[in-house]
């Protein structure tokens, strides 16, 4: 697993998929829909799958001596690592916010959704649809990408949308808190989130896996 | 003879193809042509034999193992390439050539620097840069240096110059000398003359033939109708070509003595294979 992991690393990923990473950083914007970064990460992801269908890595990855399954796991893998490396930076922004900005006018008064844990859980949830709606599309045929992606698109908004309307919401602002303000409520919706994201792509590395040992090539 | 691959009843339908209970056998050491025209179901059987393709029914058995449930200790012992298809196009291939060494556990590095400076390859090329003869030796080299056993290799000729197809006929020779073996389907059958042991030929998903090449050729003779055919001539032919000196028909060798007074062709393979694939073309008047 170590080497193929190092091939989806080395030889078949796209370097957009690591250069949007930065757009993690976008968590540090006031008055913009920060959830959007979360999408933008996996857009990235998305064009190493364009590039690994472009260059035949998955007849490529198949023809190695691994099992078939092992190279629907190393895509996963390739995926679940960019999010976490993503994530984390996601994290440490948020801690500085809620630690060191927030008492910051530009976040107190952000009319968006503030980086907190809530938001946190929110991008685990945007990653999870990803996984599930674009990873499991994609290995229905190992081939088509686009469908996949609109799909995930149109979820990843819905999920934007919910998370930047629900602190709108009377009785639910603490929702937008700049800091550790109603710290347990937050760390459920993160949980939440989180709970989500490993559900998510359990199913969808099962469904791809069964779908992919279907597929002719 | 070992048998390194047999292939047993595999059958695969689609909605305008279907191949139909494929079977055949490579032996140990030995060139084996897999012929057949464009849409025969040469390059699926040969991706339902390495489980690209899913078969409804049969199976693939390597060096006595049957590839399901073994298929990562089975593929360090093949190599498999396709004419038309390469990889990472853009990458280096020093750098392709890396990541993938490290799947090998009989990686070889200097039989992998004997084959690329024998083929004349530059590992700091890009296989884009490459010409279709080029990726295929390249191809040749990673599976050689893997110590692959058994060479799969769908159309590795087609779209090469004469001069760059015999040349690759050559390798398949020498490494045939050492003990690989090649199986690889074709349409050109010119290629199978100079090189292949055995030939195994599909027609419509069917194998109609699986035998040694000579044996193959001995079966059949070319006769030339320049006169009149008597009805139980007329019943032993089994398929007329038009020509430009006249026409002329298979026979089978065995009925050969009812044709007595007609002038026989030397026949080849390639002869034989266009008669056989214009079987029941009654077009022409004879």
């Amino acid at each position: 697993m170590k080497s193929i992991i190092k091939k989806e690393l080395f030889l078949s990923a796209s370097p957009l998929s690591y250069f949007f990473i930065l757009f993690s950083f976008m968590s540090f914007i006031p008055g913009y829909p920060i959830l959007v970064s979360s999408f933008f990460i996996c857009l990235g992801i998305f064009y190493s799958f364009q590039s690994a269908r472009e260059s035949n890595d998955i007849l490529y990855t198949a023809l190695l001596p691994i099992k078939k399954s092992d190279v629907v796991t190393a895509k996963f893998a390739f995926t679940v690592i960019i999010q976490i490396f993503s994530f984390t930076l996601d994290l440490i922004i948020t801690l500085i916010r809620m630690c060191v900005l927030n008492s910051s006018d530009v976040y107190l008064q952000n009319a968006m959704m503030n980086s907190n844990f809530v938001y946190l859980g929110f991008t685990l949830v945007i990653f999870a649809l990803f996984n599930l709606f674009f990873l499991c599309g994609f290995f229905k045929t190992s081939y088509y990408i686009g469908k996949p992606f609109i799909v995930f698109g149109i979820a990843a908004l819905l999920a934007v949308f919910a998370g930047e309307s629900l602190h709108h919401i009377p009785g639910l602002e603490y929702l937008n808190a700049t800091g550790f303000e109603n710290i347990t409520i937050q760390i459920i919706f993160f949980a939440s989130g989180a709970a989500i994201y490993i559900i998510f792509t359990a199913v969808s590395l099962h469904i791809s896996k069964k779908n992919f040992n279907k597929t002719d090539f | 003879m070992e048998t390194v691959l047999n292939v047993e009843s595999i059958s695969k339908a689609y909605p305008d193809f279907r191949l139909d209970n494929v079977s055949f056998k490579v032996e140990k050491g030995s060139i084996t042509g897999f012929i057949g025209r464009n849409g025969a179901g040469k390059t699926t059987t040969l991706k339902s034999i390495l489980n690209l393709v899913h078969p409804d029914s049969g199976k693939a058995e390597f060096f006595g193992i049957n590839l399901t449930g073994n298929e990562t200790e089975l593929k360090q012992r093949i190599g498999y390439a396709s004419g038309s298809i390469s990889y990472y196009n853009r990458k280096k291939i020093k750098d392709i050539v890396k990541i993938t060494k490290e799947f090998y556990k009989d990686w070889d590095d200097s039989t992998y620097r004997h084959y690329l400076k024998l083929f004349n390859i530059s590992e700091d090329k890009k296989p884009i840069e490459l010409s279709e003869g080029m990726k295929v030796k390249l191809n040749l080299a990673i599976s050689l240096s893997h110590k692959a056993e058994l060479l799969i290799l769908d159309e590795p000729t087609s779209g090469l110059d004469p001069v760059s197809r015999d040349e690759l006929n050559d390798i398949f020779l020498s490494l045939a000398e050492k003990g690989v073996t090649i199986l690889f389907s074709t349409h050109i059958i010119s290629d199978l003359e100079k090189c292949a042991d055995f030939i195994t030929y599909i027609k419509n998903g069917k194998i109609v033939a699986s035998d040694n090449t000579e044996n193959f050729i001995t079966k059949y003779r070319i006769i030339h109708l320049d006169r009149e055919l008597t009805d139980e001539q007329r019943a032993a032919i089994l398929s007329v070509c038009k020509n430009k000196c006249g026409n002329t028909a298979l026979i089978k060798s065995s009925d050969i003595d009812a044709f007595e007074d007609f002038t026989v062709e030397n026949s080849n393979l390639e002869k034989i294979i266009i008669h056989l694939e214009k079987e029941n073309c009654y077009e022409i008047n004879y």
